[in-house]
């Protein structure tokens, strides 16, 4: 790595996340797998990216290594002016209540937590206060105004996945990473939750890097990366539905090639 | 079926390991106190075949109490050298002979004091061997045991000051002769030994010459010892019986092992109150896995597994786990017994040889037996449980409520309200049922309110929750406690039974000092006690001559004396009684006895008086005829007079001419009064000289003896509180055990709430805070019960005018509540540091 980009990864910068020739090895020997290659990337500011790619494409570790839930192997990673590789776990700890804000495909939330309270928990554990006039914007762009008291067991996975989201929103931060948030939802729910994180990027300018595997889920993004083997193979912006389907066949027919080749 | 069983459980090898180690905790207690009672008894068991190994024949009074046990005499001893006889030895001898120190001239203290009469050749049985010196031929010489010399301080040809508890004075001899034991030993098991001339020891022992209490014979080459014994007892004088050496081995063992055996009975309850604790925690582990596995027995039975094989199969693992720890415990419990045996027996310097470890069947049964027993029972509920799990729980999560705790706490009432009756029976009624009803009472009490403490468990947990869950952090620990509340119970429950009964211990005892230091500090004439060795059995031998007393009356400024003796070995109207024998005339001076009915006065001989309580029980009124039996003796006393029954004075009191049918006549205590202006430190320092010939005595002012006797009941307590450990540690593991399988249960979760922000020290803090109101719940519901408990207990003992008041132990009880806040940090350590290590990502990702 050059010392120019070591000076930029360490200036304040446009984008709100940023990869530098990531690399991710798991194992070692004959196990080994690479799981990403050299990954370089940006994730612009108060847009909506997409991540995609096949089962195994290194898309999940990418964004794991984004949100710094993963170590690199080599490579460097940011998210705002944070450099997360080679963070402790105190600085971990401080970039997630500063500076990420996760929503998964499990749902993850607090069983024990009423619907509020699992929307608040961030800011409780970082000790800051909600800003009532926010809460009540994300309360009231989630729907959930009359389900706040309720346990996670009392809400259906939409519920539930639109409490995550607002748990996410919040606390306002650098960027929300989101990890197939619609993979457990029927069709409904997931274009509610879908709209519902394109709004809050279009109408509140939040960055959300967003991994699926569902191009429908992928056209309501700004820009879908495409990865492959792990490494980005391309990326399209303003997609639709179509083109995103397009561009995953001929990856496909570009993998069938490697493979008879290989 | 059996198969997926088995391989279940190497799977969840590291979950079941606390339920192993609270198993081997429990049946390691037990097994250890049993061995230890074996091969103690074993080691005595030899001290008694030494003692007895050249008798062949023994011959004892029928029935030797009391004061004019029948006697064998020089021509009896003739008569009884039968045809087969080698050697007759005639047995004098007494116990509580103590000899002083001749450097600090205090009573020489040992585990026993033995004293015989020896005639000129010495020992003919060959027992005790001359070493230095002559055998003592005239009454001024005594041979003494190496042991004796060393204790003593004192060489050949030096003198010996040496108590004679019959005369109840001390009188010098020189001693003649050192002498030991065969196999070169200074003494059997640390005991002093005193050998008197002949003629001498009968005088001093007995008042008379030519008399013995018993005898000894060894027989000549070829002749059994059961022969010798039938040619014997057909020339036996009435009032005696023969037993061989091997009976009177046996006897002496068997009389020894009672009294090992109270001490392992005692060891066994507080094994069983552990292994009780342990049920608690083997439940828990079971309950948790089972719920954890629901998936995997729904696949079971999706796949075609009946009911009864889930059942099975949870039992099997229980079966195994129980056998394992019941083997490992087993193994440690004949370590420890081992290690205790030979440390108790350096401490109490018995020098005998080991009789070898003795690991009896009833060991390894009872080990079994509890091991595997106490798991089944505890996996029981949950094995019903696990063959419940509908198949199509392995296709969907099926979410399980919050079930009602109302079935639940109407079952721990239905417990609690048995429990509680057979206590206040228990505790009203004296029989030889007792202790049993009270066992059981206590046992349902525990179970019932094990089982309503789920219901507790929500507002004390939120209570204690607001003093010490500060921070985010802090409150999802609480969430955390509380949002399985009977898991969360079950594991307090288990922290809960031990500090119930040292609760209970505590207060029980703080009721008994407070209600002395009332009762004595009271307006008494009693200025001075003297009393004798609290370690001696009350029977007369142990205590002080109460003519000494005389001279203490003499002492300026004292204005009343009054001594008491005491017996056990007696009884009124037929029942056992403990009875005492003072001038009542004085007694009722000192201690303001209120008159009910009759006269307080000093008593003639065959008068009693008794305290109102009794009267009015068995319906006696004065100048009935009661049957008093000391002893041997029965004769009938008049009922002269009835006094109002006290914490300080109750029951039966006779006369001093009534000592004369007593064993020994020494007095058991003896109290002083003082003019009203008088110098009780110097008066106390002028009878302490009068009694300092009188081993053990102690003489102190009332303080001083309401200080000494609390200090026995913290000793009590203390005693209590390490043999209550075990159940303690088994508690403190529940603990660990639930933390560790919720950690695993939430390992989502902790992922969750460090992805969004929790730091490593949030993570620890929040599982401390669990454990902290795991064990503050346990320990509260504890102090709570034990103070029940003893309420109830001290009540009845008012009832009965044995205590006064009931006090809480303040300082015991916060300490109590501060170690269980210890004991949940403790608790959480391990887990805690295991949960602050998952990796967030994997954690997220858990299954």
């Amino acid at each position: 790595m050059s010392a120019a980009t070591l000076c930029d990864m360490n200036s304040p910068m446009n984008a709100a996340a940023r990869a530098v020739d990531v690399w991710k090895v798991y194992g070692s020997g004959e196990a080994q797998v690479i799981a990403l290659r050299g990954v370089s990337l940006e994730v612009e500011r108060g847009k909506y990216t997409a991540i995609m790619g096949p089962s195994g494409s290194g898309k999940s570790t990418l964004m794991h290594c984004l949100a710094g839930l993963d170590s690199v192997t080599r490579g460097q990673v940011a998210v705002g002016d944070t450099v997360v590789t080679g963070l402790s776990d105190s600085g971990l700890t401080k970039l997630r209540r500063e500076k990420v804000g996760f929503v998964f495909q499990q749902f993850n939330l607090l069983p024990t937590l009423t619907a509020e309270e699992n929307i608040l928990l961030p800011l409780a554990i970082a000790g800051r206060k909600a800003d009532p006039d926010w809460l009540k914007t994300v309360i009231d762009t989630v729907g959930l105004g009359d389900r706040l008291k309720h346990r996670p067991s009392e809400l259906s996975g939409g519920q539930q996945q639109r409490v995550a989201c607002a748990r996410a929103l919040v606390s306002r931060p650098e960027v929300i990473f989101a990890d197939e948030p619609t993979g457990n939802l029927d069709s409904r729910s997931g274009a509610d939750i879908l709209g519902f994180l394109r709004r809050s990027v279009s109408e509140f300018g939040q960055t959300i890097v967003m991994v699926t595997h569902d191009a429908n889920a992928a056209s309501y993004a700004d820009r879908v990366i495409f990865l492959a083997d792990g490494r980005i193979v391309d990326e399209i912006t303003a997609p639709t539905a179509e083109a995103v389907l397009d561009k995953i066949k001929s990856l496909d027919v570009m993998a069938g090639a490697d493979n008879d080749q290989g | 079926m059996i198969k997926a069983s088995l391989r279940g459980l190497l799977h969840r090898k590291l979950r079941l390991t606390l339920a192993v180690v609270a198993i081997v905790l429990s049946v390691g207690f037990l097994a250890g106190s049993i061995v230890l009672g074996d091969t103690l008894n074993a080691r005595f068991s030899g001290l008694f075949r030494t003692v007895n190994e050249n008798v062949a024949v023994q011959v004892q009074p029928n029935d030797d109490r009391g004061e004019t046990p029948p006697m064998l005499t020089d021509a009896d001893l003739a008569n009884l050298k039968v045809d087969g006889v080698d050697k007759v030895v005639g047995d004098v001898s007494a116990n509580g002979v103590i000899p002083f120190r001749s450097d600090t001239g205090k009573a020489v203290t040992a585990q026993a004091t033995l004293a015989m009469g020896v005639g000129p050749e010495g020992d003919q049985l060959g027992l005790v061997e001359k070493r230095r010196g002559e055998w003592p031929v005239s009454s001024g010489d005594v041979a003494i045991s190496a042991n004796t010399a060393k204790l003593a301080k004192v060489g050949l040809n030096d003198e010996i000051k040496i108590f004679i508890p019959r005369l109840g004075e001390t009188r010098t001899y020189r001693v003649s002769a050192i002498v030991g034991f065969a196999g070169g030993r200074d003494s059997l098991a640390g005991e002093t030994l005193i050998l008197f001339q002949l003629d001498h020891a009968q005088q001093l022992f007995y008042n008379k010459s030519g008399v013995y209490a018993g005898a000894s014979f060894s027989a000549k080459e070829g002749v059994s010892q059961a022969d010798l014994k039938k040619r014997i007892e057909a020339k036996l004088p009435k009032g005696f019986k023969a037993t061989t050496g091997q009976e009177a081995t046996e006897e002496a063992s068997n009389a020894a092992a009672d009294q090992f055996g109270v001490f392992t009975i005692i060891l066994s309850a507080f094994a069983g109150i552990a292994a009780f604790v342990g049920i608690f925690l083997i439940y828990n582990t079971f309950n948790i896995i089972v719920a954890q596995r629901s998936r995997e027995l729904a696949l079971l039975r999706a796949m075609g597994a009946s009911w009864g094989q889930v059942i099975g199969a949870v039992l099997l693992e229980a079966l195994i786990v129980g056998g394992v720890g019941a083997t490992l415990g087993l193994a440690a419990g004949i370590g420890v017994g081992v290690g205790a045996e030979a440390w108790l027996s350096n401490a109490l310097e018995i020098q005998l040889p080991s009789g070898g470890v003795v690991v009896s069947p009833w060991a390894v049964l009872w080990s079994y037996v509890v091991g595997v027993i106490v798991t089944v029972i505890a996996a029981f509920i949950p094995a019903i449980k696990a063959s419940m799990v509908p198949p199509v729980a392995a296709m969907r999560e099926v979410v399980r409520p919050d079930k009602s705790l109302l079935v639940l706490s109407i079952i721990g009432a239905a417990f609690v309200v048995p429990g509680a009756a057979l206590l206040f029976w228990a505790l009203t009624g004296i029989g030889a049922l007792t202790a049993l009803v009270l066992g059981g009472g206590v046992l349902l009490i525990f179970i019932g309110v094990a089982l309503l403490s789920p219901l507790l468990a929500k507002p004390v947990v939120r209570l204690v929750g607001a003093l010490i869950g500060r921070g985010q952090a802090g409150k999802l620990g609480v969430r955390n406690a509380l949002r399985n509340p009977r898991r969360t119970a079950v594991t307090a429950a288990a922290l809960m039974i031990g500090v119930t009964l040292i609760s209970l211990a505590a207060t029980v005892a703080q009721s008994f000092k407070t209600s002395i230091t009332e009762i004595l500090g009271g307006d008494f004439g009693v200025e001075v006690m003297i009393q004798a060795p609290p370690t001696a059995p009350p029977t007369g031998e142990a205590g002080f001559n109460p003519q000494a007393l005389e001279k203490v009356k003499q002492l300026p400024g004292v204005t009343d004396v009054a001594a008491w003796h005491i017996t056990i070995d007696s009884s009124l109207e037929g029942q056992p009684a403990f009875l005492a024998a003072t001038d009542v005339a004085v007694a009722q001076k000192m201690w303001k006895l209120e008159t009910i009915s009759g006269e307080l006065r000093t008593l003639g001989a065959q008068e009693l008086v008794v305290d109102h309580k009794m009267a009015e029980a068995a319906k006696w009124k004065v100048g009935d005829k009661l049957d008093v039996g000391i002893g041997r003796t029965q004769k009938q006393y008049t009922l002269v007079g009835i006094y109002k029954a006290s914490p300080t004075v109750q029951g039966p009191i006779l006369g001093m001419p009534a000592v004369d049918d007593f064993a020994g006549k020494l007095a058991y205590q003896g109290f002083v009064s003082l003019e009203d202006n008088a110098d009780v430190a110097a008066t106390v320092t002028k009878v302490e000289e009068i009694m300092k010939d009188y081993p053990g005595v102690t003489v102190g002012d009332m303080s001083a003896y309401v200080k000494q006797t609390g200090q026995v009941f913290d000793f009590l307590v203390n005693a209590i509180t390490v043999l209550l450990g075990v159940a303690l540690v088994i508690a403190l593991l529940g603990i660990i055990n639930t933390l560790l399988l919720s950690i695993v249960e939430r390992t989502r979760e902790l992922g969750l709430v460090r992805a969004i922000g929790l730091s490593r020290g949030g993570v620890v803090r929040m599982i401390g805070v669990e454990s902290v109101l795991i064990a503050v719940f346990g320990c509260l519901l504890g102090v709570a019960l034990g103070i029940g408990l003893a309420a109830a207990a001290v009540k009845a003992l008012i009832d009965l005018e044995i205590m006064t008041t009931f006090a809480l132990p303040w300082v015991n009880l916060v300490t109590y509540v501060g170690v269980a806040l210890i004991f949940g940090v403790i608790a959480a350590l391990w887990p805690a540091r295991r949960a602050a290590k998952l990796n967030v990502l994997d954690a997220i990702a858990y299954e």
